[in-house]
């Protein structure tokens, strides 16, 4: 009997442990994968899809929230089988829009579980604005439930502890009943106190305690200085998802450096006037001027009542930048967007419609504000490096170059890390 | 004939003095106090255990607080109205000209930051000199004026124009005398301008005069040949050169120019068609010129005029008086050699000397013509118009103002205040001067001395032309706005005379539409695309000498008896320094002199054995004093090959008011030219004393040494045509060699290069565009002096004996590396200290650019313990400095001691503060290059960002890449081609052809590092086929 209540004592001890240690995993992998949703989500959702309106698809929060999370994966993937195969929800759904939506079927369970999850917990808090209310309510949803994942954790562990305490004392009466002489009950603290002396379990919670803050500390060395997300206020409230989504203005007609230099190139403030000497929006602020428009004629010291320029007026605008590469690594624009387009496209499965920026500034056309999409480490460039295959027909400076590398002519992948481009001195001059 | 050569850098390493040894056993001057921190306190002292934990608990919470910032908050500032020809990040380039010489300026957003030769650029096609390169650093200068000056105060333009003006028309109508007094214009637009100006003031009078004057040149002519100018000298159509002191291929009138035209007969092409001109250089100081002669002869100052005398007699069978050199037997015999082989050379010939004396130059004339000369290297119909000082004219401007007949001086682009041969008495009478203008853009010397100083812009700033040759045109335009309230002198000029066109940039344009291009049948647009335009050249015509010399030859031994009696002392122009116009030019000012490696100062070079017996030792500080009183204090250098009983001493430095980097570097040798028959003179006599002092010169010769082995190979041109591989180690063959690691693949390109021993003159401008294209900073005198220099490519200046050596048979024991496997011309280690003193009057020259050779079995690569240099798949060895930590294993383990170690963050720190340490000096850095921390080592990238454009520039381009796509800094500056850069795996390419010459040697071959830099053996012409 006693050894019974050994094996039942072991068993709540390694189950205590394990629900402690799961307290950990969850709340990380938890977190890991709504940012992996908010990710897989620009990537493939966001140029159709927002959470919270109807868009050329439905608003997602709302719709995933109500769908049947198998239906809803089965639906990602491939909702044309679905429909296909008869399911009279898929055919209901599939009269949203005449737009087709497009099919997914290189993403995992998982990925797509990442997706619903991040489409339920919604956008998370964003850095360094905590002005920006719109964010607030999606802040709570993900508040609440890591709280209650917490609360649930903790009256498991009440309730083992409970338990615990109901075998020893049925075992203590058992025992009675039997006859065996018994020690008195050690009170609680004491019983603390035993535990400490415990070596085995101290060493076991040391250990826990270790592995705990290293892992802690890892991941936090990992993010030191990666600033994904990064999403400063700017001077003026700029938004890409107006001009690059709504109004479909290419990238380039802005951003005129990125073809030709090593710098994307900040648009001047006479880009601007091109179009906003006429776009004014005074629809919506009552037949004023946009103030934020009104910036724009602020910086070139235009007026609009008289349509006349003041050169002495003149004020550059301070933006903040964003996408801040270290010093002393040598980034071209041109390089990638004109040189490797194709190859990129290809990796990052661009659409067609996408322009090539979008494999490392992401979905820019869904960004109100813009923010830091890519982790821009070095361990990102690599990777990218290491397996995006060149496209190098068509481009007469390949010819000879791949024609001097005999492992690329037995097969190997040809990558820019295949051409040398993993090597310092390419990006560290 | 086989020559037995050693070769040393200094004399210490010659001498193999212990403080030699001792430096040389490292690779750091200083090394790091180890010992005394293991000796002392460092380990007996104990750390108590609370100051552990106070500094461990501190250093976690510093790099938790360091570690918890956000993100940095970087402001981006885009152009409020971008101008339509600039994109950030891709450079434009304009053409423009620097001293007539029509160059590319590169921009960067605006900004110039790069000088780079313009291909169109004809006749002065060449590379850039080191002024030239240094020169965009000049725009950069804190110590300039920030707006014009009036009586000390800064004000605005208008008043100085009203008060200029007010004062001229005073002026005018006291009928007093109104002088402009400038270096010699040769701008038609300026000129233009002027003239307007004499119109408008007829009072005025523009007087030329140059610091360094070639007057007595052009007077030579006038009185020989009735053409007042200084000829175009055609160095590539001679096959014979006779110098007599005249340094032509670096300070001499247009040392580039030469330089490209004497290298043409003298480089890898013209050695594979079988020719090689024949050069002897005839000086008292080792110049740049001397040390590239194929036979040079030391001769006194007051030899030179017997010499030439000698040689005149020698060649027309005259007997002149005084055609003798009596006490110096070596050039008499030399005279006699080289007045045969110009007979034999008739029309192939050039002799040229150096002298600013009338009557030489005019001997000079008779021998020239005597040799067929005119016509044919001596063009004087298509002169050169960037000298036409004259050096009367000054003199007696000065006379004028002492006797107060002056009542307005204007001084454009000059200084005598710091240059003229006699300052003081310029001083004098300019405070006796009412309206005293300078077109300065600093308070120096002069402008100190001026009531206004009506600042002018930068050549970077400015509109303008040049005129260096006949018909031969160059606009200079403007590659940035004026940067302070500075006006354009030509400008002020216009202004102050009224002029209908005030505008300078309209007033250009209208001179050239109406002067030059109809002539040329070109438009002002042409003019700013390609920059300059060349009209047809004018037949040479042949002139012969038909004067009688008798008047002349009393005047040149006259001057040639007063210099021999004391110690005669030659005042010259540096190469770095020249005539100190550019003395706040930190690039320039730590150049090292291309002949003593001295840097950020000058120095009295005396002969080893004169040194000796007037008692004086290297660094001792001697006090020199002329007739006339002026003293000036300087430290000894000891240059072999000086002429016994000279001594030189180079102009530019002992600046007092150009600003903080060239403010007290060097002393003042300028009142040491005098003003004698007509002419300036820069020689004279002196009495050396010394002080008892010693102040080390920051000389970089004997730094990062190579232990006397095998570095230089050379050979004579006759052993050359027997067989090219002469003298380059390999004629025999190569040795087998074994690896020890594995081959590293270079699939697609292999970038090496080649360097021409014997194109490199070795005058240092590929260092100054090296040290612009890639940010190196400039460590100053007292750091040069630590061995810290910065320069990632240096020229190793090595000295050896001209004669067979002595010690031949002691050296006949050192058989089995010496002679017995027929490399003779070979060094081998510890050889040096055999040789003997007594030639150190005669020694010869070469120079060797040195720089990292990215080596494909690199020692640093091996030794660095966190990977940050490494091996690329195209041949070139990599730095990461973001790596590196600073161990500087590498640079102890590398060969050819080529790595740099930054000791400071030069940028940014106030002890180097005449260089980048403000915010204003460092918008002259290339955004393509990284400035590099303190603790990080550096070293020639082989221009690496240049290689990463000319690639991306091809592959958008959707093209192969071509040969020449891509240049190296270096290559570009460099007037004699001495330096190829290519693709080694391209067997078309020019660097594939330059390595397959059978000249090729690498530099410690026999270590098998690898190296991906050949070089071409030195080959000199030094056998002749006459008979003495």
């Amino acid at each position: 009997m006693r050894d019974i209540s050994l094996i039942v004592r072991r068993v709540w001890k390694s189950a205590f442990m394990f629900t402690a240690l799961s307290v950990l995993i969850v709340s990380g992998t938890q977190a890991q994968d709504v940012v992996e949703g908010r990710k897989l989500f620009k990537d493939n959702c966001g140029s159709c899809h927002t959470l919270d309106r109807n868009s050329t698809g439905p608003a997602l929060t709302p719709k995933l929230t109500e769908l049947d999370e198998a239906f809803a994966i089965k639906w990602i993937r491939n909702w044309k089988e679905l429909v296909a195969s008869g399911d009279q929800q898929a055919i209901e759904a599939a009269k949203f829009s005449p737009a087709e939506m497009t099919t997914f079927p290189r993403l995992t369970d998982d990925q797509i579980k990442n997706i619903i999850a991040y489409s339920k917990a919604g956008e998370p808090k964003k850095e360094g604005d905590a002005a920006l209310s719109a964010a607030a309510g999606s802040d709570e949803v993900s508040d609440f439930s890591i709280a209650g994942i917490a609360a649930i954790i903790i009256i498991s562990i009440v309730i083992l502890v409970v338990l615990g305490r109901a075998i020893k004392m049925l075992e203590r009466l058992i025992l009675k009943r039997q006859g065996v002489e018994l020690a008195e009950e050690v009170p609680f603290s004491t019983g603390i106190k035993h535990l400490f002396k415990n070596k085995k379990f101290v060493f076991f919670f040391i250990l826990c305690v270790i592995v705990c803050l290293g892992s802690f500390g890892w991941m936090g060395m990992w993010e030191t200085g990666v600033h994904t997300g990064y999403q400063p206020v700017q001077p003026i409230k700029f938004s890409h998802e107006l001009h690059a989504g709504t109004n479909k203005i290419d990238c380039q007609y802005c951003h005129t450096g990125a073809f030709k230099s090593k710098n994307s190139t900040i648009p001047s403030m006479n880009v601007c006037m091109n179009c906003h000497k006429s776009v004014q929006a005074t629809e919506k602020y009552d037949g004023e001027i946009s103030p934020e428009i009104q910036k724009i004629y602020n910086a070139v010291g235009y007026d609009p009542a008289t349509m006349s320029y003041d050169k002495s007026k003149e004020k550059p605008v301070e933006w903040v930048r964003v996408h801040n590469l270290p010093d002393f690594a040598y980034f071209n624009h041109s390089q990638h967007v004109v040189v490797g387009e194709e190859a990129i496209r290809k990796e990052k499965g661009l659409q067609p419609n996408e322009p090539v920026c979008f494999a490392c500034h992401g979905p820019v056309d869904t960004m109100e504000e813009i923010y830091q999409y890519s982790p821009l480490t070095m361990k990102w460039c690599v990777n990218c490096h290491k397996d995006t295959k060149l496209e190098v027909k068509g481009n007469a400076f390949y010819d000879k170059v791949i024609e001097a590398h005999e492992k690329i002519k037995k097969g190997e992948k040809i990558t820019p890390a295949a051409l040398g481009g993993l090597e310092c001195g390419k990006c560290h001059y | 004939m086989e020559s037995n050569k050693k070769y040393w850098k200094g004399l210490e390493e010659y001498k193999n003095t212990p403080d030699f040894v001792e430096n040389n056993k490292n690779e750091f001057a200083e090394p790091l106090p180890i010992e005394d921190v293991l000796n002392e306190a460092g380990l007996s002292t104990v750390t108590p255990r609370r100051d552990f934990l106070k500094a461990l608990g501190f250093g976690l919470g510093a790099v938790t607080l360091a570690a918890c910032q956000t993100a940095p908050l970087h402001k981006s500032i885009p152009y409020v109205i971008k101008p339509e020809e600039v994109v950030p990040g891709i450079p434009n380039y304009y053409v423009s000209s620097f001293n007539g010489q029509s160059v590319l300026v590169k921009t960067r957003e605006g900004r110039p930051i790069k000088i780079e030769p313009n291909p169109n650029a004809g006749v002065f096609n060449s590379g850039t000199d080191a002024q030239t390169q240094a020169s965009v650093l000049d725009l950069y200068d804190v110590s300039k004026l920030k707006s014009p000056v009036l009586d000390k105060a800064e004000v605005n333009w208008s008043k100085v124009d009203e008060f200029v003006k007010g004062e001229l028309n005073k002026a005018q109508a006291s009928g007093k005398k109104i002088r402009v007094i400038s270096s010699s214009v040769n701008s038609p637009s300026s000129k233009a301008v002027i003239a307007d100006f004499i119109t408008a003031y007829p009072n005025t009078k523009h007087v030329q005069y140059d610091a360094v004057s070639y007057t007595g040149i052009i007077k030579a002519n006038e009185n020989s040949f009735g053409k007042a100018v200084v000829p175009k000298y055609n160095f590539d159509k001679a096959d014979l050169i006779v110098s007599f002191g005249a340094d032509f291929l670096g300070t001499w009138i247009s040392g580039e120019e030469f330089t490209a035209q004497y290298v043409s007969n003298r480089d890898a092409k013209s050695l594979k068609a079988g020719k090689m001109s024949r050069h002897f250089q005839f000086e008292a100081g080792m110049s740049l010129t001397g040390t590239n002669a194929d036979t040079r002869v030391p001769v006194k100052l007051s030899e030179e005029g017997p010499a030439l005398i000698t040689l005149y007699n020698a060649i027309t069978g005259n007997t002149l008086a005084g055609g003798t050199l009596p006490n110096n037997v070596t050039a008499d015999k030399a005279l006699k050699l080289v007045a045969k082989e110009l007979l034999q050379n008739k029309g192939k010939a050039l002799v040229v000397s150096g002298s600013n004396d009338v009557s030489t130059q005019i001997l000079v004339n008779a021998i020239n013509s005597a040799i067929g000369s005119y016509g044919t290297t001596i063009d004087l119909d298509n002169p050169c118009k960037r000298y036409a000082g004259n050096d009367a004219e000054f003199a007696e401007f000065i006379n004028e103002m002492n006797r107060g007949e002056v009542a307005a001086v204007f001084i454009l682009d000059s200084n005598p205040g710091y240059d003229a041969p006699n300052a003081k008495a310029f001083a004098d009478g300019l405070a006796k001067v009412g309206l005293r203008v300078s077109f300065s853009d600093r308070k120096d010397e002069t402008a100190s001395l001026c009531n206004v100083i009506a600042i002018n812009h930068n050549y970077l700033e400015s509109w303008g032309d040049a005129n260096a040759y006949e018909g031969y045109y160059s606009i200079v335009q403007p590659t940035i706005n004026p940067v302070f309230n500075s006006r354009q002198a030509e400008e002020s000029l216009l202004i102050w005379s009224d002029a209908p066109v005030k505008e300078y940039y309209q007033y250009v344009r209208n001179n050239w539409e109406k002067t030059i291009l109809p002539a040329l049948g070109k438009t002002w647009k042409d003019v700013l695309q390609t920059g300059v335009f060349a009209a047809t050249a004018k037949p040479a015509g042949a002139y012969t000498f038909g004067l009688s010399l008798t008047a002349v030859i009393p005047s040149i031994l006259n001057n040639s008896k007063a210099l021999a009696k004391d110690i005669e002392l030659q005042v010259y122009e540096s190469i770095p320094m020249r005539d100190g116009k550019h003395a706040n030019n930190a690039f320039l000012q730590e150049l090292p002199d291309p002949v003593s490696k001295v840097t950020w100062d000058n120095y009295i070079a005396l002969a080893p054995k004169f040194a000796e017996k007037l008692g004086f030792k290297e660094f001792d500080v001697v006090s020199v004093k002329d007739d006339r009183g002026y003293t000036i204090e300087l430290p000894v250098l000891i240059q072999p090959g000086q002429a016994q009983g000279t001594a030189s001493i180079a102009l530019g430095y002992g600046r007092t008011k150009v600003g903080k980097a060239g403010d007290g570097v060097g002393q003042n040798a300028y009142p040491f030219v005098s003003f004698t028959n007509g002419t300036t003179k820069y020689a004279t006599t002196v009495k050396l004393s010394g002080t008892g002092k010693r102040e080390e010169l920051a000389q970089t010769q004997t730094h990062h040494s190579f232990e006397g082995r095998n570095i230089i190979r050379e050979t004579t041109f006759t052993e050359y045509k027997k067989n090219p591989a002469t003298g380059s180690g390999n004629e025999h063959g190569k040795h087998k060699s074994y690896d020890l690691w594995d081959k590293y693949e270079k699939p697609g390109n292999n970038w090496v290069m080649a360097i021409d021993l014997n194109a490199c003159t070795g005058c240092g401008s590929c260092i100054v565009a090296c040290n612009v294209e890639n940010n190196i900073p400039v460590v100053g005198k007292e750091e040069v002096r630590k061995r810290r220099e910065m320069h990632w490519i240096r020229i190793d200046r090595y000295y050896s004996f001209n004669q067979e050596n002595d010690g031949h048979d002691d050296h006949a024991a050192h058989g089995a590396h010496g002679h017995s496997n027929g490399i003779n011309s070979v060094t081998k280690e510890k050889e040096i200290a055999d040789l003997t003193e007594d030639k150190m009057n005669n020694v010869s020259v070469v120079h060797q650019p040195m720089l990292c050779q990215h080596c494909d079995h690199a020692p640093c690569e091996t030794v660095c313990p966190v990977l940050a240099t490494v091996h690329s798949s195209d041949g070139l060895n990599h730095m990461a400095y973001n790596r590196c930590v600073g161990t500087r294993y590498c640079a102890n383990n590398c060969p050819y001691k080529v790595r740099r170690f930054n000791w400071f963050n030069y940028w940014n720190d106030s002890r180097f503060d005449n260089y980048l340490n403000n915010e204003f000096t460092q918008l002259v850095l290339n955004p393509d290059v990284t400035t590099r921390s303190r603790g990080v080592m550096e070293k020639c990238s082989m221009c690496i960002q240049r290689i990463q454009a000319g690639k991306l520039q091809a592959k958008i381009e959707k093209r192969p890449l071509k040969d020449g796509d891509i240049k190296m800094a270096c290559q570009q500056a460099c007037s004699a081609n001495a330096i190829i850069f290519g693709d080694g795996n391209d067997p078309n390419s020019e660097v594939s052809k330059a390595l397959r010459s059978e000249r090729i040697y690498y530099v410690l071959e026999e270590i098998n590092v690898q190296p991906g830099i050949g070089y071409m053996t030195k080959i000199r012409n030094t056998d002749t086929t006459v008979q003495a």
